[in-house]
């Protein structure tokens, strides 16, 4: 997907050429990362984010084919598509907020209420007024819209590491290499997009479409060496005695505490 | 300027990650509640006991009005303060203690009670609510404040609260 942005037809000179090549490698890594998914037999383990990886595979080789056949159509479906993929993206946030809490029966959606709650708080204040509300022409609307989005995923992204943290789990080479990877990609563009906005496209316009495929081809690396192998399941500490480790055990025992402090807080 | 801040946001935010992401240290249940020798767990009684004593005011009191000693009974709260917040404190490491019991069973079968898992999470996010909730009214006001207001200062006069009575016995009595 964001390999085919590097091969928007405003490019100009070598900076396209190196974009082109840059775009190529990220989309070769696509791949790659599916390829070695399928051979891993990691589609059960990791479903939302490898649907995402089939989804940006399928969407650059349709771009990639729309650039050489019909350089016309090329611009509004290079749009329409670079729109979607900032709504797709989410995805990857939910596949992580799942997979930290996925072995916890007490926090199991926590993750996925987080993710949801404050995407949906972000995108009605935050995200929503740049493409309502924008004074500013439709390719700089664009950019707001994917600069903010990029935030609320870094927020995102930011509060399931801290509420992990909070209750010190560890994450595994898997999962912690999808945040990391994720986290990268999401700096550089949160970065790209500011700098793309304040400088405009004749001063900044070269490096944009460099930095954009870089950007994501760096997260691709990681994301391919993070998901090479299937890693062993974090060591999930000792399991307490009063539960054992059942979920129903568990469910009883969270009433039991819910209902002492309400006892508490009535005396 | 604009630029600048969201540079920060960026680089702030892969430092954040990169150091969240080291191994955290395990968590130990012991050291919230010092060496009572008495471990915080809800199914043991003499814990339980014990924040009976932690926040009953009858000891301060009898301090302050029978012995009259009101400087004792002001050390005595600042003391049953400081044990309020830690034995609060040690109840939600307990609960995240058992917040972070992993489920053993296939992931398959989890995911068909996807509705318990809510509930679940919402009885977390309530225990985690009501209990910074008590921590900040403890600290603030002290282990004898009411947690919950009370609603005595409702003007409900002798009559209305008689005909509530009585409209609660003629219930009472269809009833039978």
């Amino acid at each position: 997907m964001h390999g085919v942005r590097g091969a928007c037809p405003s490019l100009v000179g070598s900076m396209q050429n190196v974009g082109m090549v840059i775009s190529l490698l990220a989309f070769a890594l696509v791949g790659i990362v599916l390829a070695r998914g399928i051979v891993g037999k990691c589609f059960r383990l990791f479903p939302l984010f490898y649907s995402y990886i089939i989804y940006v595979f399928c969407g650059s080789l349709m771009m990639y084919l729309v650039y050489w056949c019909d350089r016309q159509a090329y611009r509004t479906a290079f749009w329409f598509y670079y729109l979607v993929s900032i709504l797709v993206e989410f995805t990857v946030l939910v596949e992580i907020s799942d997979q930290i809490f996925r072995r916890f029966p007490a926090i199991r959606n926590l993750g996925r209420a987080l993710t949801i709650i404050i995407s949906a708080a972000f995108g009605l204040l935050y995200v929503l007024p740049a493409i309502l509300w924008s004074p500013a022409g439709r390719a700089a609307t664009l950019l707001d819209f994917a600069l903010r989005a990029s935030v609320t995923k870094a927020i995102v992204l930011t509060t399931l590491i801290i509420a992990a943290r909070h209750y010190g789990l560890e994450l595994g080479k898997n999962v912690a290499g999808l945040m990391v990877g994720f986290s990268i990609y999401l700096g550089v563009n949160v970065a790209n997009l500011a700098a793309a906005l304040l400088f405009g496209r004749v001063l900044y316009g070269n490096i944009f479409w460099i930095m954009v495929p870089t950007g994501y081809a760096l997260c691709l690396l990681i994301w391919m060496i993070a998901l090479w192998e299937r890693s062993s399941v974090p060591n999930v500490g000792e399991v307490s005695p009063v539960v054992g480790g059942s979920s129903d055990a568990v469910a009883l025992e969270l009433t039991r505490f819910n209902s002492e402090l309400s006892k508490l807080l009535h005396k | 300027m604009i630029m600048l801040i969201y540079a920060a946001i960026a680089i702030a935010f892969l430092i954040l990650v990169i150091g969240l992401l080291q191994k955290p240290e395990p968590h130990n249940l012991d050291d919230a509640f010092g060496e009572k020798g008495c471990a915080p767990k809800i199914g043991n009684g003499r814990w339980l006991d014990l924040s009976e004593r932690i926040f009953d005011p009858s000891d301060s009191r009898w301090l302050q009005e029978d012995l009259a000693f009101p400087k004792l009974a002001k050390e005595l709260m600042v003391r049953r303060k400081r044990l309020a917040v830690q034995w609060l404190e040690a109840l939600q490491a307990s609960f995240d203690d058992l917040v972070r019991t992993p489920d053993f069973a296939p992931v398959e079968t989890s995911e068909t009670n996807a509705a318990g898992g809510w509930r679940m999470l919402w009885l977390t996010v309530r225990f985690k609510l009501l209990v910074s909730y008590a921590l900040f009214v403890v600290r603030l006001f002290g282990p004898y404040h009411r947690l919950i207001p009370s609603f005595s200062w409702v003007p409900l006069s002798p009559a209305s609260e008689r005909s509530f009575r009585r409209a609660a016995l003629a219930v009472d009595r269809t009833s039978h």
